[in-house]
């Protein structure tokens, strides 16, 4: 089993957490397209790569961001969102 | 005919407890310790098995499980594997997979006619006519499988076991060993695994006749037991490896989840069998399983035989034959320079022939073909592989040990990533670039002389101290020195082929250069094709063989024609094992034992246990149902709903939270009121639905539905991570009780136990308030979901019981009875109500279940709601309407999902229906085309056998407040 | 015995032809090329050639023939889904399946063993009936049964679940069959090769080019090829070659774990399948039993194993089977399912002129190889994708009428 870093709780096996599918950001619902609000709900940036996710760790009720490589299945970093230390 | 030695130093049997056993039939004798092939050998018994496909008999070939000649059952269990599974004393044996014995199997005709059956041949037969091929199936399907399952085996629940270390060592021969050591000594806690009875790999049985290893296992044995930082599994094999250096340690009493700082695999190489015509007769055997067989079960392997060889280590095997007693008749090289050296001349000084560059031609078989008789021994061209049979010679023989290569026991080392390369001065795939903190050493990594292994398994011990950030030494890795442990192409061609490559499988040769020539020319086609490495073994005795064949035949290096990927696991692992204590958690509510006291018939509404309805003596279910209804229609009914979800949400911006969460308007909603809760996703489909009851200005109390109360709480949290609002979220699921109350004597039991005025002006539908009864600190809240006239009581779970009691003794008297969920489905259906996922599917969005009046659209946002401005411009597809059948059912009651019809087509579903008591109907709800969903419009339903039936659109509630009382 | 087994045995030589031979290099143009040498991608090239006429035809694969999920599934063959669209789909393809061995002459041991789906809550029940109704409907053959006739037709399951998760009945469905996977990509292969069709194995695309939103030509390791037409058939895949042409898709990747034990004589005649325990089963015709279970919970493109997988898989096959413990399972392996929000493919024409779309095949694709290759050969010919795959076009999720299989893929198989 997957070993993954909570910011919280530190690392945790992975059945204690949820996948909350890809970190996107949502486009100005008052102004977009009905065509760019389609592409936002529905469409997914699926090619392997490393990608911003949202994560819970379920026991605790964290989400958090965690940035991974899909195909490697190596977590890069974890952070709780607006909480990214600057790079 | 017995063929056990003297005692042997070292030897695994315990003489002093002989035991009996049978095996088809016959009594034999064997000692504590022995295995049911050992036991089995010693007796002078080889014919112990019979192969999948041709039925041909088989003895030992590895005797180590990587080979599966030898599979019994003992009547209760199945597939036992003789060479590693210990006899017990009264065992009845049989082997599996024959008809009539393994001696007599009737299905040796196979054999016999395995032309007519060559590889790929059920690709290209019995399909045409196709009417017949169930007649062809029904014979294959019947000749398939191994051994019969014994449907009366009982569930066997092993425990499962986590534990921690720095390192694990797998594999407990001298790399291993010292490997454990050496990492141990510097402070590591090291696991040290080996899937044998007692530790030292081939240090216990490859003596080449002399007792140097003997003295150093005897060594290292004392060094680990003294040695308090190794934990030694014994009989113990690492599994698989898994993501972070997880690893099954797995035993008979149950698998340990090892999660390690670091692994190092040291777990060896198997012996890959030379390939020639009957290789896989009773009597011809691996070198390494010749000397298991004397120096672990003291037993001669044979009386006279040949070593076939292609490297040094038969030269090694040669001596320990000899030393048992053994007549060694001739020591066949396929090399074309042969040996030399030190091993050679103790062979030779025996006064051994010694043929270089000579192969076994063929194994003849004893009359009863049961066992080998001769070897055919003539010239072998290294360059063209091919036999020079002008010259050929045979010699009789109860036995050939064959020596000529091994295969790196590589499996985990590729489940953990490791990329390999093949190394042309060992002719072996070795780690060429392995993950962090994983390392090889011995065997596996292509180190080969004793020493040397010693040391690799000091140098990997050091690797994965400098890993855990430990002071380490740079150790360089030994170079391999001398001639290859493996031949390159150990294959002795013969027109008549069973020279054999995959024994689980019956492949020969041929099959390969078929395969081939077919175009399965690609490692991964090939295996397929044949099904190479797809038996029970996995490929531990074939894998590299096939791949050496497809080289040849694509004239590509070794390198370039790569492996198949490996999967777990190691051996195979029993399902029971892996199954362990197998969970199934229930949540009960506080209220459980009362239920449970009073006759529930409890129903799992997810993990939660709720009553379905309460028994009562003398009532079918529907009886007891239809009471519980009546009760709540005329007098009152009491239903626990501790199990909806139940969140808190406070603080000066809930109630901006609750307007951007659900559909509706929280912002203006009066503290003591509630107000329904409609959930979307963002692509505007219904979610779940509930209640929010504004306790205070900054205190709100929402329930949802008992199937997404986890959900939704989460959903709740992580749109607060991104909203960043100035509230607090407490999910009170489990905290807080909730029970229903419900009837038009509700009010009347209500003001027995509370203050309050309860009068509809004075708490009106939809009003929360807080109180206390008897001293208990309830939240009320009017609704009207079952009746028009209910309340939903809300307490701590600690107060649920005695409250619960409390009601309903103030409520018997008024004809207050318990109800279960059946009839709640049905009281809410009278009142018109749908339930989110039962009445809606995972693409209904509100316009369809007319939810209009809950979609608060001039809202800045809420979640889904840009989706509904786009939903909104398409033509509605369907809807949910409540309908009446409009005749009384006379033979078949249509069900829910039952479809409606129109013409020819679908038009709908049904998707709630119940003969309703209050209104002697039959009522329901329907998803219909939209013109068909007006009042008054008939419809038509098609029941289970086809009838149809015909149904009216009504207007909902079915039942009007006068139907009460 | 039939007499070509015979042949075999009094010839002297193998004379069999080879199933697959490969072209010694690429032409420098081709009518159209198809990325994936799969099930679907190689019944897409036979189609071609063999409805359509259409043989200068080139079928590039990056690995082997049939060695992604047409090789990793478990080869479960049924057209129960539970929307009119998707149930007729996939009864052609269950058509075509049962004449798939004549037509491409090779016993694919198409294997009709019926296929239960068991219900273990009142819910479930429900969603068997709705399946059973759109099936009678469209004319397939699915009824709801109770519990007695899944006890009558596999006495061995224990109906209480070890009391845990009791079963109340099924959705039974008479054609569900097993087939030998690998051999429909071989047969298509053989086929299509016969027909005029060059197939690459070992040939990877780097780009797809493509100029005033019409694709022109296709960049692959052994050279370059102009084509107008290209197919993409790659499954788990799909969003790689999607992110050559810019063509954004609800596509995310996740492995489905399969396992396999070591062969037993046959007692399991039917396929059974439990979305309340994850399970699904079937005993090959090699004896083994092959199982599955629900899609891992997150995404990867990798098909890694997973001990967790096969400790609850486990599990629950001793709940149905509580003699099977001391049975041994002998290997687990992965795939990469291409997941869409519907459950249900995606196929068809793109916004990008000349660039098909066959994906979106989660755990539901290997029973529709044929049936997605002959659509998609139509497609591709007429430049029109068929009736039949209408519902299945990519423009539905921004047109919002998404197709609602979710409810009939209660666990993935």
């Amino acid at each position: 089993m997957k070993l993954l870093d909570c910011p919280i709780n530190g690392t945790r096996p992975i059945s204690e957490f949820v996948f909350g599918g890809e970190f996107r950001t949502m486009p100005d619902p008052g102004q977009c397209s009905d065509k760019a609000w389609a592409d936002y709900v529905y469409n997914r940036n699926g090619a392997p790569g490393v990608k911003m996710e949202w994560w819970l760790h379920s026991p605790s009720g964290t989400w958090f961001i965690a940035e991974r490589n899909t195909l490697t299945d190596e977590v890069l970093r974890s952070f709780l969102p607006g909480k990214e230390v600057a790079e | 005919m017995s063929t056990r030695l003297p005692q042997q130093a070292g030897e695994w049997i315990d003489r002093e407890q002989p035991l009996r056993f049978s095996f088809e039939g016959r009594e034999y004798a064997a000692f504590e310790g022995d295995t049911i092939t050992s036991a089995l050998w010693a007796n002078g018994e080889k014919a112990l098995g019979r192969s999948f496909k041709y039925h041909r008999p088989r003895g030992i070939l590895s005797f180590a499980n990587h080979d599966i000649n030898v599979m019994v059952t003992d009547g209760v269990d199945t597939n036992i594997r003789g060479d590693v599974v210990k006899v017990r004393d009264g065992m009845q044996l049989h082997a599996v997979n024959t008809s009539g014995g393994v001696k007599k199997d009737r299905n040796r005709y196979l054999d016999a006619i395995s032309a007519l059956l060559p590889v790929g041949f059920y690709y290209k037969a019995f399909h045409t006519p196709r009417q017949l091929f169930p007649f062809w199936e029904n014979i294959v399907r019947k000749a398939a499988g191994l051994g019969i399952v014994n449907f009366s085996f009982p569930r066997i629940t092993k425990p499962k076991l986590h534990r921690f270390c720095n390192l694990l060592v797998v594999g407990a021969g001298p790399a291993g060993m010292a490997a454990a050591l050496a990492a141990a000594e510097a402070g590591l806690q090291v696991f040290l695994v080996d899937e044998n009875s007692e530790l030292g790999g081939s240090l216990g049985y490859d003596h080449a006749a002399g007792s140097e290893s003997r003295m150093l296992l005897a060594d290292y044995l004392h060094r680990i037991s003294n040695q308090p930082n190794i934990t030694v599994f014994r009989e113990a094999y690492a599994g698989a490896y898994y993501t972070d250096h997880l690893v099954p340690v797995v035993q008979s009493s149950g698998i340990t989840k090892v999660r390690a700082g670091s692994v190092i695999v040291a777990s060896g190489a198997f012996e890959q069998p030379p390939v020639f015509r009957n290789n896989d007769l009773p009597g011809v055997m691996l070198g390494s399983a010749a000397q298991r067989l004397i120096r672990r079960y003291a037993i001669r392997p044979f009386e006279q035989g040949v070593v076939l060889t292609a490297n040094t280590y038969g030269y090694r095997v040669a001596l320990d034959l000899i030393a048992a007693g053994v007549k060694i008749l001739a020591v066949v090289d396929l090399r074309a320079g042969g040996e030399s050296g030190n091993l050679h001349d103790q062979v030779a000084a025996h006064g051994i022939a010694i043929h270089r560059g000579s192969c076994v031609y063929e194994a003849k078989p004893a009359a009863d073909k049961l066992s080998v008789a001769a070897a055919v021994i003539c010239a072998y061209d290294e360059q063209t592989n091919s036999a020079d049979t002008r010259n050929a010679f045979e010699i009789p023989c109860d036995g050939i040990a064959m020596s000529a290569g091994w295969a790196g026991a590589s499996g985990l080392l590729y489940q953990a990533g490791t990329k390999m390369r093949y190394d042309d001065s060992v002719q072996q795939f070795i780690p060429d670039n392995l993950p962090e903190g994983v390392f090889a050493a011995g065997k596996v990594n292509g180190v080969f002389d004793l020493q040397a292994r010693i040391d690799d398994g000091v140098r990997a011990a050091h690797l994965a101290l400098r890993h855990l950030g430990k002071p380490a030494q740079d150790i360089r890795a030994p170079v391999h020195t001398g001639s290859s442990p493996s031949h390159p192409y150990p294959f002795v061609p013969h027109a008549k082929g069973k020279n054999f490559v995959d024994f689980d499988e019956d492949l020969s040769l041929k099959d390969f250069s078929n395969a081939a020539q077919e175009g399965f020319n690609n490692i991964e086609l090939m295996k397929r094709f044949t099904t190479v490495g797809m038996g029970p073994s996995q490929g531990k005795h074939s894998n590299m063989n096939a791949i050496r064949i497809l080289a040849k035949i694509r004239g590509l290096p070794v390198d370039k024609v790569g492996t198949t990927t490996s999967r777990p696991f190691f051996h195979p692992t029993p399902i029971g094992h892996l199954a362990g204590r197998s969970f199934h958690p229930h949540r009960q509510t506080a209220m459980h034992t009362w239920h449970k006291n009073t006759g529930a018939v409890f129903t799992a509404v997810g993990a939660w246990l709720r009553p379905a309805y309460y028994q009562t003596a003398g009532r079918s279910k529907a009886e007891n149902i239809q009471q519980e209804v009546l009760a709540v229609r005329h007098h009152a009914g009491l239903i626990d709903s501790s199990t909806l979800g139940k969140i808190e949400i406070c603080g000066p911006d809930a109630a901006v939270f609750l307007e951007r969460f659900y559909t509706g308007s929280f912002a203006s909603q009066p503290a003591g009121h509630s107000r329904y809760a409609l959930l979307l996703d963002e692509s505007g489909v219904i979610v779940d639905d509930g209640v929010v009851a504004r306790l205070s200005p900054e205190l709100f109390y929402a329930t949802t539905s008992t199937a997404n109360a986890a959900a939704v709480f989460r959903e709740m949290q992580r749109w607060q991570q991104i909203w960043q609002l100035d509230i607090g979220l407490v999910n009170v699921t489990g905290a807080y009780a909730a029970m229903n109350l419900a009837g038009p004597q509700a009010q009347a039991i209500l003001s027995k136990l509370c203050p309050l005025d309860l009068c509809d002006t004075g708490f009106p539908v939809g009003a929360v308030r807080e109180t206390q009864i008897q001293g208990m600190a309830v939240r009320i809240i009017r609704v009207a979901f079952v009746a028009n006239l209910a309340y939903e009581i809300h307490t701590s779970a600690s107060d649920a019981q005695p409250l619960w009691q409390a009601i309903t003794a103030a409520g018997s008297p008024l004809g207050l009875r318990p109800f279960g969920t059946e009839a709640q489905r049905l009281l809410r259906l009278e009142m018109g109500h749908l339930i989110v996922g039962h009445d809606t599917d995972g693409l209904t969005n509100p316009y369809e279940i007319g939810a209009e009046w809950a979609i608060k659209m001039e809202k800045d946002f809420f979640i889904g709601k840009r989706s509904l401005q786009i939903i909104q411009k398409k033509a509605l597809k369907k809807r949910l309407v409540p309908f009446m059948l409009a005749n009384p059912v006379s033979s078949e009651m249509p069900q829910e999902c039952n479809l409606v019809i129109a013409g020819n087509e679908i038009a709908g579903r049904i998707t709630s229906i119940a003969v309703s008591p209050s209104c002697s109907q039959t009522i329901g709800l329907a998803f219909v085309a939209p013109e068909l969903g007006t009042p008054g419009t008939h419809f038509r339903i098609r029941t289970d056998s086809g009838a149809m039936v015909e149904a009216v659109v009504m207007t909902i509630p079915f039942i009007s407040a006068k139907e009460e009382s | 015995m039939p007499h070509r087994l015979l042949r075999f045995a009094f010839s002297k030589e193998h004379k069999e032809p080879a199933f697959f031979e490969q072209p010694a290099c690429l032409k420098p143009s081709y009518d159209a090329v198809i990325i994936g040498g799969g099930g679907h991608g190689l019944a897409a090239a036979y189609y071609l050639a063999k409805d359509h006429g259409m043989t200068n035809i080139a079928v590039l694969e990056k690995g082997y023939l049939g060695g992604g999920n047409t090789g990793r599934n478990t080869t479960i063959v049924r057209s129960n889904y539970l929307t009119p669209e998707g149930v007729k789909f996939y009864d052609a393809s269950v058509k075509l399946f049962q004449d798939l061995s004549e037509d491409l002459d090779i016993n694919l041991f198409y294997s009709e063993r019926g296929h239960f789906t068991l219900a273990h809550t009142e819910s479930a029940m429900r969603t068997m009936r709705w399946r059973a109704e759109v099936n009678k409907h469209v004319g397939v053959e699915s009824c709801v049964v109770g519990h007695e006739e899944i006890t009558k037709a596999c006495p061995q399951l224990d109906i209480s679940c070890s009391g845990k998760a009791p079963i109340i009945g099924a959705l039974y469905h008479a054609p569900g069959s097993i087939v030998r996977h690998d051999a429909v990509a071989w047969g298509y292969a053989r086929g299509a090769k016969n027909l005029g069709v060059d197939i690459f194995q070992s040939t990877e695309v780097n780009g797809i080019d493509v100029k005033a939103n019409k694709v022109v030509g296709v960049q692959t390791s052994r050279g370059y090829i102009a084509t107008n037409q290209v197919l993409s058939a790659v499954a788990g895949f799909t969003p790689r070659i999607c992110k050559m042409v810019d063509l954004p898709t609800p596509i995310i990747i996740q492995p489905l774990q399969a396992c396999v034990t070591e062969p037993m004589k046959p007692w399991l005649d039917h396929i059974l399948v439990s979305g309340s325990l994850h399970v699904y089963v079937s005993q090959s015709s090699r004896g083994e039993l092959v199982m599955g279970a629900a899609l891992d919970p997150y995404e990867m493109h990798s098909t890694r194993s997973s001990l967790e997988f096969v400790e609850g898989l486990s599990s629950h096959i001793l709940d149905m089977f509580p003699f099977l413990s001391n049975v041994k399972i002998v290997r687990q392996w992965a795939g990469m399912a291409d997941m869409t929000p519907d459950f249900a493919p995606i196929m068809g024409k793109t916004p990008i002129e000349g660039f098909y779309l066959d994906a979106g095949w989660g755990t539901w694709g290997f029973k529709a190889t044929p049936i997605s290759g002959k659509s998609m050969a139509a497609t591709i010919a007429n430049d029109r994708a068929p009736d039949l795959i209408h519902s299945f076009r990519l423009s539905r999720f921004e047109e919002f009428e998404l197709t609602g299989e979710k409810g009939a893929a209660s666990v993935g198989h």
